[in-house]
């Protein structure tokens, strides 16, 4: 494929460029603008028809360009410094990145899919809202070139389970694609921090860090993060209170045996345990321990109801990328290797409290948890080590 | 500077008098459609009201207006009352009490007259004291009276505590409660990040024996505004912001927990009709609900010792 600046030396090329240039007003507008008719004809060849139809077009609009806008500065344009990279553009990927640009955190976006018309169609619908955007780039393609320097890699790709198919086997598949994905992802963007999003997370992340080669703190797994959330709101409202006011944790994998960590809930420093001692036991007469239920159901709750979930983990994403993209060292649950901690002996990934800046995952917090609670996780690493030993090629 | 719609349920309203609180409003444009200053000195305020308009384009807020009369704050939803005469240099709270009750006998009254279903945040210091004078001038409930309390020591603990640990405010956890000024209340018991409560991991915190010396900490905080006004001459921005804050869980309803001041006879010991900062769930009726910190007896006799010299200072006082 041949690249912008190449062409902007081309004779022929020249003129259109300098047109679509003063359309757009930017440089780097121009080179996109040019790289999507390359692509949507595939063959470089086809622009030398163009060439007559761009000095016609240029020679008639040089007039009104001149006169309405002065160039100043016609050097190389910045790169973008705050690029965010979504792979796959399904319910999630799309929900992911519409948060991310309604929360102002990037200044350039790139969609990578397979499904070509799919993935065009999102990102010209994305592309037709900038009026009301500060991202001012948004693109999309099945080459994954257009993910280059990413500071922010989200991994949404993947395949559902299919009824009746083992865990193992879905995984297997899963890592089938992410051996197609991954790699390209560092070639074009090796200092990206990368957030894995597709399930089952845990083992996708730990996936993800043996095929990048990355170091641990640059690949986390979106994990608990929405489980907490999730935890969070419905504690609040039974409460009274919004969601932010309720402080609780959900760590381990994310799934079916995430732990809730009763001691440490809280609501303005008042520990919750301390005032009901049976909190999340079968002895509590309150029944708190249905509300973890509540969370862990709630997932397929939302399938059932509507097919898919995706507004919350989207939500989810965008704050884990604001914290990373500015810099915060705010807290969140993720899923991070946790090999070592809590007498953990197997390279697993499971989401414990993090701190997260734009490092990464700059160190983990370390919860004083129960027996109980240490021992089922424990209990989650065991399980998915035992489905990751049997993986191949990872 | 306050707002008034008749037409939406979203205003606010500050007296503003020497104060640039308003200003830490605008980090939230979205807040109000309307918004007002009234103040008594004509020239400054007219001043600072053109001085926003001209930043309309780039607001949220449609409809600037100040005015010396009150009759212009009609239908407001919140009234946050900075007016009065600010702490001198090495000033204590208490000293300014009689001068800024005198001028709240002035401006309650015209408040009340013209917006009776208002939510009334006083932010005038010594806080605590000018929420209990607001409240028995204005006549209101007491759920619609409340004070910025030690929203701001609270704020200022968190990032004092951020930068020590290397977090963000918003991960740390603490909270101050009680008087807003010398005597407030770091309740250690509840300090915590990521539910891990520090006092676990350190059971000197907040005593002598601390090696870490978490009490300077928060003497620090109490220490806070004095060393801003030593250096430039007033605070401002974030006791601001922190309004701005209060404000936005009032008017967009969230239903979120501030340490804020409200009348708390009755609770922890104390025996007194006083205003002291508790953690409270704020909405668009105002202050709803009021959260029960387990406290040590120790922090439960500093709270009922404030009391005292706070009902010491009211009782004195001619409403």
């Amino acid at each position: 494929m041949v690249g912008p600046r190449t062409l902007t030396y081309y004779p022929g090329v020249a003129r259109a460029t300098i047109y679509q240039r003063s359309y757009r007003g930017k440089g780097k507008q121009t080179d996109y603008h040019f790289d999507v008719c390359l692509w949507t004809c595939e063959r470089p060849l086809l622009f030398l028809h163009l060439f007559p139809l761009s000095l016609f077009i240029a020679l008639n609009m040089a007039s009104i360009l001149q006169k309405l806008i002065t160039p100043l500065f016609s050097g190389t344009p910045e790169p973008a410094r705050n690029k965010v990279t979504v792979v796959g553009v399904g319910q999630v990927g799309m929900a992911c990145a519409v948060s991310i640009l309604l929360r102002e955190l990037a200044d350039e976006l790139a969609l990578v899919d397979v499904m070509e018309d799919k993935l065009k169609g999102e990102m010209m619908d994305l592309q037709h809202g900038s009026l009301f955007l500060k991202t001012p780039k948004i693109v999309a393609s099945k080459d994954y070139s257009v993910t280059a320097n990413s500071r922010i890699v989200v991994v949404t790709a993947g395949v559902r389970q299919q009824e009746g198919e083992s865990r193992l086997n879905l995984v297997q598949r899963n890592v089938n694609i992410f051996k197609h994905i991954i790699p390209q992802i560092i070639k074009h963007s090796p200092k990206c921090i990368i957030i894995v999003v597709s399930n089952p997370v845990d083992v996708l992340t730990y996936v993800t860090w043996k095929l990048s080669g990355l170091p641990k703190h640059r690949v986390i797994g979106s994990g608990t993060n929405l489980d907490s959330a999730r935890f969070r709101y419905l504690m609040a409202e039974k409460l009274g209170i919004h969601a932010t006011s309720f402080n609780g944790w959900i760590l381990g994998e994310h799934g079916d045996t995430s732990v809730p960590v009763w001691s440490g809930t809280n609501v303005a420093g008042v520990n919750l345990q301390t005032l009901n001692p049976d909190i999340g036991t079968d002895a509590d007469q309150e029944n708190w321990k249905d509300t973890h239920k509540q969370v862990v159901d709630s997932a397929y709750e939302v399938i059932k109801l509507k097919g898919y979930t995706n507004w919350a983990i989207g939500l989810s994403v965008a704050d884990l990328t604001e914290s990373l993209i500015r810099n915060m060292n705010r807290i969140h649950p993720v899923s991070t290797m946790v090999k070592g901690m809590y007498g953990i002996d197997d390279e697993v990934y499971l989401s414990l409290p993090c701190v997260l800046n734009a490092g990464g995952v700059a160190s983990v917090v370390n919860m004083t948890l129960t027996d109980d609670e240490i021992g089922q996780i424990k209990q989650s690493a065991d399980t998915l080590w035992d489905i990751q030993k049997d993986l191949t090629d990872v | 500077m306050y707002c008034h719609t008749p037409c939406g349920p979203w205003s606010t309203v500050v007296h503003y008098t020497w104060n640039r609180v308003p200003l830490g409003m605008q980090t939230k444009p979205d807040l109000c459609d309307e918004l007002c200053l009234i103040d008594v000195m004509e020239d400054k305020l007219k001043g600072e009201v053109m001085d926003l308009q001209h930043g309309s384009l780039f607001c949220k807020t449609h409809k600037i207006v100040g005015d010396k009369d009150y009759s212009t704050t009609a239908h407001s939803k919140v009234v946050v009352v900075t007016a009065g005469a600010r702490q001198q240099e090495g000033e204590s709270r208490l000293n300014l009490v009689q001068r800024n009750v005198n001028i709240f006998k002035f401006i309650i009254p015209q408040i009340v007259k013209y917006s009776p279903n208002a939510i009334l945040l006083v932010v005038s210091n010594p806080v605590d004291i000018l929420t209990y004078v607001a409240w028995k001038l204005s006549g209101f409930p007491r759920h619609r009276v409340i004070g910025s309390g030690t929203n701001l020591d609270s704020g200022r603990f968190r990032h004092l505590m951020g930068e020590k640990l290397h977090l963000h405010p918003s991960s740390c956890h603490g909270w101050i409660i009680g008087e807003h000024g010398d005597s407030s209340v770091p309740v250690w018991s509840g300090v915590n990040v990521a539910g891990v409560s520090l006092k676990g991991l350190n059971p000197d915190m907040g005593t002598d024996a601390d090696k870490e010396d978490w009490k300077h900490v928060h003497k620090m905080v109490v220490n806070g505004a004095y060393e801003v006004i030593k250096l430039k001459g007033y605070t401002s921005w974030a006791i601001g912001m922190s309004v701005a804050d209060l404000v936005e869980s009032i008017l967009k309803n969230l239903h979120k927990v501030h340490p804020v001041s409200t009348l708390v006879k009755g609770m922890h010991g104390v025996k007194e009709e006083v205003f002291l900062s508790v953690p409270c769930v704020l909405g668009n009726s105002g202050l709803t609900d009021i959260i029960h910190m387990t406290l040590k007896p120790e922090e439960e006799k500093q709270l009922s010792n404030s009391a005292e010299t706070l009902w010491g200072v009211q009782k004195e006082l001619t409403l």
